[in-house]
């Protein structure tokens, strides 16, 4: 082994991770996925939303989940993030403690504890991440004082650093989030979802419906925080370029299942599966 | 090189390539089947420069994209030598390929790949961070680099997005360059500059040799590779066909490889 090679610690392994909704019919599994054309079972009682999906993320490094709508993409994320309960696997995290722990096997009490300052979420839709009602550092203060900071000066304190890294002129922290545009709540969203410094980031979509060169300042903004901050990063994504800009290894799933995983750039240059070929020329047209 | 001239046994060459093969299945073109790479063997070592040559659809760009995995090798090895260790590069898990692209060697392609918000200055200060320079040093050496490079200092705060190709081409030698890993893979790193810039890139690639670094480049031009290159290797169908000095292997390569 070459000795320099800073080979960084494995914070999230998702083994086998599967979602059906409706009927929980192991048969399901065989009539679906993209051999089958659909993530639907025949007699429409089950969806496959996703099945035997196995990644890992270590420390300082994006991963990128790629795919069309209904492929199961964001599925996935939601049962990392726990907003779905999953319907087999495991999703281990390495914890701030060091033991390990499998996410699924939670109780939900204990999952949203985690979402405290051990694993945040930015969603496409702000409103999912924010109380638009709420000022921009009301939601950055109520995750502080979830994590159990009581002081007042602090946590304006910490709030404004946050502001201010994620580029939310200061003047704007006292006015309610839903008199900002797009691209100033997803930044507020940033600066709520790294609030606690949690090691592992799930984005969904995280530029998705923005103005393109409103799209390009979260993105960089994005970018440098993922490498700076060092987290582990899920990034789910319909859009090539945020894939290639973010992440250096990633994932495309069809109909519930993955169907290629390479370096990122590997699998937009030389893709092997049909149906990554496919998607990769139309991207490029 | 005194170094090497006094130790009983040669370092072994940086880079090893033995019968490395690819071939594309375009499975939307009736799983038409294309042959990049029918078996490469090459080595490169420490301070050596080997230039590949050849008319275009040779395999020359393969052989580097195989190297540095943006294509995915479908038969052969490469190995990559440092004096703690080597990797088969071929082999290597993907996440462990991720962890040393860039460190342990790295690829300049004609094409500047930088966020597009970020000027000249940070993305290349960013490239030595990234191989682990302290950030006031990545960016006094950035700075040398862009100035060499005819870089104007009026442009390292704009965004690179809008610099001009050759200028967009500058900066991404200088990142590509600084603080260098020992291997680098040149991909037609000048092929948009003028004269002038041309010149000074030319010398910037040619003082990586000096100080060691092994070197395996794509150029379009045969006077680049007379000047630079210490071996040419010349490719036809995916081969390499023919190997030696530049001064033995150029000159009846006129028409061929430009």
């Amino acid at each position: 082994m070459i000795g320099a090679s800073p080979m960084r610690p494995t914070v999230l392994r998702v083994e086998q991770l599967g979602k059906i909704f409706g009927s929980q019919d192991p048969a399901a599994v065989a009539q679906t996925g993209p051999d089958a054309g659909s993530e639907k079972s025949p007699d429409g009682s089950s969806v496959v939303a996703a099945w035997d999906v196995s990644f890992d993320v270590a420390s300082g490094e994006a991963f990128g989940v790629i795919g069309e709508s209904g492929s199961g993409k964001s599925t996935v994320m939601r049962a990392i993030a726990g907003d779905h309960s999953a319907s087999a696997g495991s999703v281990w995290m390495q914890r701030r403690d060091g033991s390990t722990s499998d996410l699924l096997t939670m109780s939900p009490s204990e999952r949203r504890a985690l979402r405290v300052d051990e694993l945040a979420v930015v969603y496409q839709d702000a409103a999912e991440g924010l109380d638009l009602n709420v000022t921009a550092g009301g939601n950055i203060a109520d995750r502080l004082t979830a994590a159990g900071c009581r002081h007042f000066g602090q946590i304006r304190e910490r709030a404004a650093e946050l502001l201010e890294r994620t580029e939310v002129p200061l003047d704007r922290m006292d006015d309610l989030v839903r008199t900002f545009s797009g691209g100033m709540r997803q930044r507020v969203q940033l600066a709520r979802a790294l609030a606690n410094r949690p090691p592992i980031v799930l984005f969904d979509e995280p530029t998705t419906g923005l103005d393109a060169s409103v799209a390009a300042g979260v993105l960089d903004l994005i970018r440098s925080l993922l490498e700076e901050l060092g987290i582990a990063a899920v990034v789910v994504s319909h859009d090539f370029a945020v894939i290639e800009m973010l992440t250096s290894r990633c994932m495309v799933m069809q109909h519930g299942r993955v169907v290629e995983q390479g370096l990122t750039d590997q699998l937009f240059e030389d893709p092997q599966a049909p149906y990554t070929q496919r998607l990769v020329a139309a991207a490029r047209a | 090189m005194n170094s090497q001239q006094q130790d009983a046994q040669p370092r072994p060459p940086v880079l090893s390539v033995r019968g490395l093969r690819k071939h594309f299945v375009l499975h939307n073109v009736d799983g038409r089947n294309v042959n990049g790479l029918n078996g490469v063997d090459l080595d490169v070592s420490a301070g050596e420069h080997v230039a590949l040559a050849g008319s275009s659809g040779a395999g020359k760009s393969t052989l580097l994209k195989c190297i540095y995995r943006t294509y995915l090798p479908s038969a052969g090895t490469a190995t990559l030598r440092s004096p703690t260790g080597e990797v088969e590069l071929t082999a290597l898990a993907d996440a462990e390929l991720a962890g040393i692209r860039g460190r342990q060697f790295g690829y300049v392609s004609q094409f500047l790949r930088a966020e597009p918000r970020r000027g000249a200055l940070d993305i290349v200060a960013r490239a030595g961070v990234a191989r682990g320079m302290d950030r006031a040093v990545a960016t006094e050496a950035a700075a040398v680099s862009l100035r060499r490079l005819n870089v104007d200092e009026s442009l390292w705060d704009v965004f690179a997005s809008v610099l001009s190709g050759g200028e967009k081409q500058r900066v991404n030698l200088a990142a590509g360059t600084i603080s260098p890993p020992q291997l680098l893979l040149l991909d037609e790193p000048v092929s948009a500059l003028d004269p002038a810039n041309r010149e000074a890139a030319l010398e910037l690639i040619s003082d990586l040799t000096s100080h060691g670094v092994a070197v395996l480049a794509v150029f379009h031009d045969l006077d680049a590779m007379a000047r630079l290159a210490s071996r040419v290797e010349v490719m036809r169908d995916g081969r390499i066909v023919e190997s030696g000095p530049p001064g033995e292997v150029l000159h009846h390569l006129e028409g061929v490889a430009r």
